[in-house]
């Protein structure tokens, strides 16, 4: 590596300052140079502003302050997702940032649970989840980092304005090196033998050469799907909702959790922030017209609308290569999956965190280029399966969007791990990909999916003694968390954002 | 539900099917399901050792099993790896060592850091950051004193009789009853076995059969759908040959697989002697011709105990149909080359444990341990072949020919990553981790090509330091621990001061 890779990054919403960032704060600048090209003039999507636990370990990567990022962007803890009407209509459930049941036990502790349902335990699988129970109560504290404490067992995420989040990495990329060029790109210059991207020349008429080019233009994919003529895989037939509509209202309960509610054609999520609370409804065109959605979002918000609801087109599905030729998609450039288990930035994050290792020289290594491809089919696929989980397991019947996932065909990978959890409350791992079994377990049960049988390994235990055993410890949990800070309190004291109104985006956030 | 399974059989032999009975008479025996033996005559011979990765501490944890009982009863002798020479060309042998991998800092390993040393000058090589490796070369096992946790483990070489005998004393006083027996009939109806009818016509039901047998998979063998797929046309030797010699002193820490014209030659060092197994290929070399050749290979007279079979290496395409699962060789065979035999029973009973069927009337668990299973062979057949596959012995037919021939794609993506950036793709169910890898790869010969661009963000003041620390850590440490004959000799006494062993 004797000259420097010249990397240039094509947009700067949350993908491209993201990316910046890790890039110029990972890898000194003798070995690589990263430039962006941003418009003011283009909005950006802002996807997330609820987010999952590994942007944590990013962060950390980067060497960004937790405290100084929350106030920044007006952040607030997130323990997880509850979900309202999905499974049925007045069910309610929370998939938790921690494991059900005491640390290290997650392989055996559903099955025992399932088996003291059945000798009289009563109450739900949530009530062993600590972080189900925190969220439930609106506490929050740090987690305890040593094992055996019954506070270890969970982590966090956040919830904050996407916007804000990537303006405040872009002021951290600006001083760690990263030259940003604003305007717009007029024509893509290629190698004619090899398609290669030689340069991107902008309507200043300046031009803009490197060797590697990060496409993170959103939807329009102007780099790897325009310019490279990258497929699309549609998965629209699973996740069938295309549109989003938007809108802030102001500030709400400090929920420490998401809220999805499931509507008459798709869901509605409810994000608490510092200063105000993110509202939108994903939904399908084909079960609703975007006006009556729009009218239906904007009837079920609990505090006054900050703003008109905005409208945002998509399909669900991502590019058959997120690496082609000399550009890599990060972002919405690479694929889209809804929002509903705040999986974009984490999609954004581990296309960064696995490009960094792979990170090719001046020539492209088509090996490197090959197992990254692998690595992030594999992530787009186990979350896509997740996602369809919700959608499938439904036993709603007042709505046409219902009836017809819950008798959609889904993949074989899916049908197979619904199966068997249905027969042996059995939970297939696997080793890249996000979504532990504490998940998988909190969606199924959630969701109606009571397993006919449980594994005969939980059944060494006496009877009473286990009923006993499992009581003792949601005592445990409550009693915990009890003694926590209120998560406004918390956040009071932790990180809270200076009082003036932040700046009020247009752009619709997802 | 319908009904809970209430009888296991384990139908097998030796080790395998021991291990099989204990550990499921420690988890579902508890919960009042009954567990069966058959005890199939003997497979094995009196020169034939198990060659075992460290792991098989845990499953001895796990059942109860005292360690000191494999020093005392069954000639163990604590190895920290295993040397490999003679497969690149006039190169020096390389240990893998059986190390357990600090965590990484900020995501790079130490290979990362190696990599780039090595393109800047380092010359030492990279086994010599191996705890486990510099131990074995010192004749060191890697344990302290005090019982401090250490980034490196021993396996252990047994006397297969021995260790045998041991397992199946400790299983009976479990409570599990065996009969010794073999099959006359296998009763099938469907994809489920009704009964196993023994030679003195006792007909034996269960709800759930376990195949323990080994290679000759008595059971699984005539189920449906389980047939072989051979791998041969990837692993070409055929014929394996088990023998003793005497016992090497001092005892090494360490042991020794040592390629020739035909195949290869190990030498697994035990209390009392030392095993000596060879692998080879039928079309390349006849059995008398190796067995004369074998003292000069081995580089030690031989006994007269030798004993030649055939060696199939292949993967059954179900490893569980119906009420019949297949553990360890029973689902596939694989040579002694890495030492995992008893830890794909191990790998398999732990499968079958989280598998364990919820009742006895279907059992969809089979589908996910088949793709497990499956997948686990796999894996393990590619660190086998990478041993073949980049062999430098030029101008021998057999070498030029695992040279040159296409690796499944499994097992190539991880060379072109490696050679690519020094990164090894890691699939579910691998038994040898990213370090093992790197280790067989780089001790083969392959020099990675570019290293993982966030090495450079560190100043090379602190690369040499960092470099230079992992040394003088790793000098120390094998300093304090004791060699294999004091290891051994100290067994009893720390099993009496209540310390465990391992």
């Amino acid at each position: 590596m004797s000259e420097p890779l010249d990397i240039v990054i094509l947009g700067g919403g949350t993908a491209g300052w993201m990316a910046a960032t890790a890039l110029v704060s990972l890898i000194p600048q003798t070995s690589c140079r990263v430039r962006l090209i941003e418009s003011e003039e283009i909005g950006i999507v802002g996807v997330g502003e609820a987010t999952f636990p590994e942007i944590r370990n990013f962060n950390d990567a980067i060497g960004i302050d937790e405290a100084e990022m929350m106030r920044a962007t007006n952040a607030a803890f997130k323990l997880g997702i509850q979900f309202v009407d999905w499974g049925f209509k007045g069910s309610r459930y929370i998939h938790p940032f921690g494991v059900h049941g005491p640390v290290g036990m997650d392989h055996i502790f559903h099955h025992r649970w399932l088996r003291a349902r059945r000798l009289g335990l009563k109450g739900d699988i949530q009530d062993y989840s600590f972080a189900a129970q925190a969220a439930r109560d609106c506490r929050f504290e740090l987690p305890e980092t040593r094992s055996t404490r019954i506070d270890s067992a969970y982590t966090y995420a956040y919830h904050f304005d996407a916007g804000l989040y990537a303006v405040y990495l872009r002021g951290l990329a600006e001083r760690r090196g990263v030259v940003r060029t604003e305007g717009k790109v007029k024509d893509v210059i290629q190698d004619p033998e090899t398609g290669d991207i030689l340069s991107l020349r902008l309507e200043s008429g300046e031009t803009i050469s490197g060797d590697l080019f990060i496409d993170c233009s959103g939807f329009r994919s102007l780099l790897l799907g325009e310019t490279l003529g990258v497929g699309w895989e549609d998965w629209s037939k699973w996740l069938p909702c295309d549109r989003a509509v938007a809108v802030p209202s102001e500030r709400d309960e400090l929920s420490p959790y998401t809220r999805s509610t499931a509507m008459e054609a798709g869901w509605r999520w409810r994000i608490p922030l510092q200063h105000r609370t993110g509202n939108g409804y994903v939904f399908s065109t084909s079960f609703i017209e975007e006006d009556e959605a729009a009218t239906s979002l904007m009837r079920s918000l609990e505090t006054k609308a900050l703003a008109e609801p905005r409208m945002l087109k998509f399909q669900a599905g991502r590019r058959v290569l997120n690496w082609a030729n000399n550009c890599v998609a990060i972002g919405l450039a690479g694929g889209f999956l809804e929002p509903l288990e705040s999986t974009s930035i984490y999609l954004i994050q581990v296309a960064i965190m696995q490009l960094v290792p792979l990170l090719p020289g001046r020539s492209i290594d088509p090996r490197l280029r090959d197992e990254f491809n692998r690595l992030i089919d594999l992530q787009y696929e186990r979350i896509r399966d997740f996602l369809i989980l919700h959608y499938k397991l439904n036993s709603r019947k007042d709505a046409e969007i219902w009836r017809y996932c819950a008798a959609m065909d889904v993949p074989e990978s899916l049908t197979r791990k619904i199966e068997l959890f249905r027969h042996s409350a059995i939970i297939e791992r696997y080793r890249d990909g996000l979504f532990p079994p504490t998940s998988w377990l909190s969606v199924f049960i959630g969701q109606g999916l009571m397993p006919e049988g449980y594994s005969p390994l939980a059944d060494t235990m006496p009877g009473e003694s286990l009923v006993a055993h499992m009581e003792a410890f949601r005592a445990d949990i409550s009693d915990r968390v009890e003694e926590m800070r209120r998560h406004e309190r918390f956040i009071d004291l932790y990180c809270a954002a200076e009082p003036a109104v932040a700046p009020m985006g247009t752009e619709v956030r997802l | 539900m319908t009904r809970r399974i209430e009888q296991v059989v384990v139908v097998g032999a030796d080790a395998p099917a021991w291990m099989a009975a204990a550990a499921l008479q420690h988890s579902v025996g508890a919960a009042g399901i009954r567990v069966r033996v058959i005890e199939l005559p003997t497979q094995l011979h009196p020169a034939d050792a198990y060659s075992a990765l460290p792991e098989l501490a845990r499953f001895h944890h796990r059942i109860g099993l005292g360690e000191h009982l494999l020093f005392s009863r069954c000639k163990a002798v604590p190895v920290a790896g295993r040397r490999f020479s003679n497969w690149s060309g006039a190169a020096p042998p390389f240990i893998h060592g059986y190390d357990r991998s600090p965590p990484p800092a900020a995501g790079l390993g130490f290979t990362q850091l190696w990599i780039k040393g090595r393109q800047k000058g380092l010359r030492t090589d990279f086994e010599n950051f191996s705890l486990a490796s510099v131990a074995a070369k010192a004749g060191h096992v890697p344990v302290t004193a005090g019982g401090a946790e250490l980034h490196a483990a021993f396996g252990y070489n047994l006397d297969a009789g021995a260790y045998s005998t041991l397992l199946r004393h400790f299983t009976m006083s479990g409570g599990v009853e065996s009969k010794a027996a073999t099959i006359a009939d296998v009763e099938i109806e469907g994809d489920r076995i009704i009964a196993v009818i023994l030679n003195d016509g006792e007909r034996v039901e269960a709800d759930l059969f376990v195949d323990a047998s080994g290679p000759h998979a008595s059971l699984i063998g005539r189920m449906p759908g389980a047939d072989v797929e051979s791998r041969r046309e990837w692993l070409p030797c055929d014929r394996m040959l088990v023998a003793s010699a005497a016992r090497l002193k001092p005892l090494p820490a360490f042991s020794q697989i040592s390629a020739f014209r035909h195949g290869w030659v190990g030498l697994f060092p035990l209390q009392d002697r030392t095993a000596v197994v060879a692998a080879y290929d039928s079309r390349e070399t006849s059995d008398q011709a190796l067995l004369e050749d074998l003292p000069a290979l081995a580089n030690m007279p031989i006994g007269g105990d030798a004993i030649v079979s055939d060696l199939s290496q292949g993967i059954r395409r179900r490893a569980w149909v119906g009420n019949c699962v297949a553990i360890g060789e029973s689902a596939f065979s694989l040579e002694p080359l890495d030492g995992a035999q008893l830890h794909i029973v191990h790998y398999c009973i732990s499968q079958l444990m989280t598998l364990f069927p919820a009742e006895a009337g279907a059992f969809p668990e089979a589908q996910l341990y088949d793709r497990i299973i499956h997948r686990l062979a796999i894996n393990l057949h590619d660190f086998q072949l990478a041993h073949y596959k980049l062999n430098r012995r030029f101008d021998m037919p057999f070498w030029d020919g695992c040279r040159n021939a296409p690796v499944p794609e499994t097992l190539q993506r991880k060379l072109d990553v490696f050679t690519a950036r020094g990164r090894v793709p890691l699939y579910d169910d691998e038994v040898f981790q990213e370090q093992d890898w790197e280790t067989l790869f780089i001790g083969h010969g392959l020099m990675p090509q570019s290293y993982d661009p966030r090495v450079d963000a560190i100043p090379e003041q602190e690369h040499i330091a960092q470099v230079q620390a992992r040394m003088n850590d790793i000098a120390g440490l094998v300093e304090a621990m004791p060699s294999v004959d004091d290891f051994i000799a100290g067994v009893d006494q720390r099993q009496k001061e209540g310390t465990t062993v391992g």
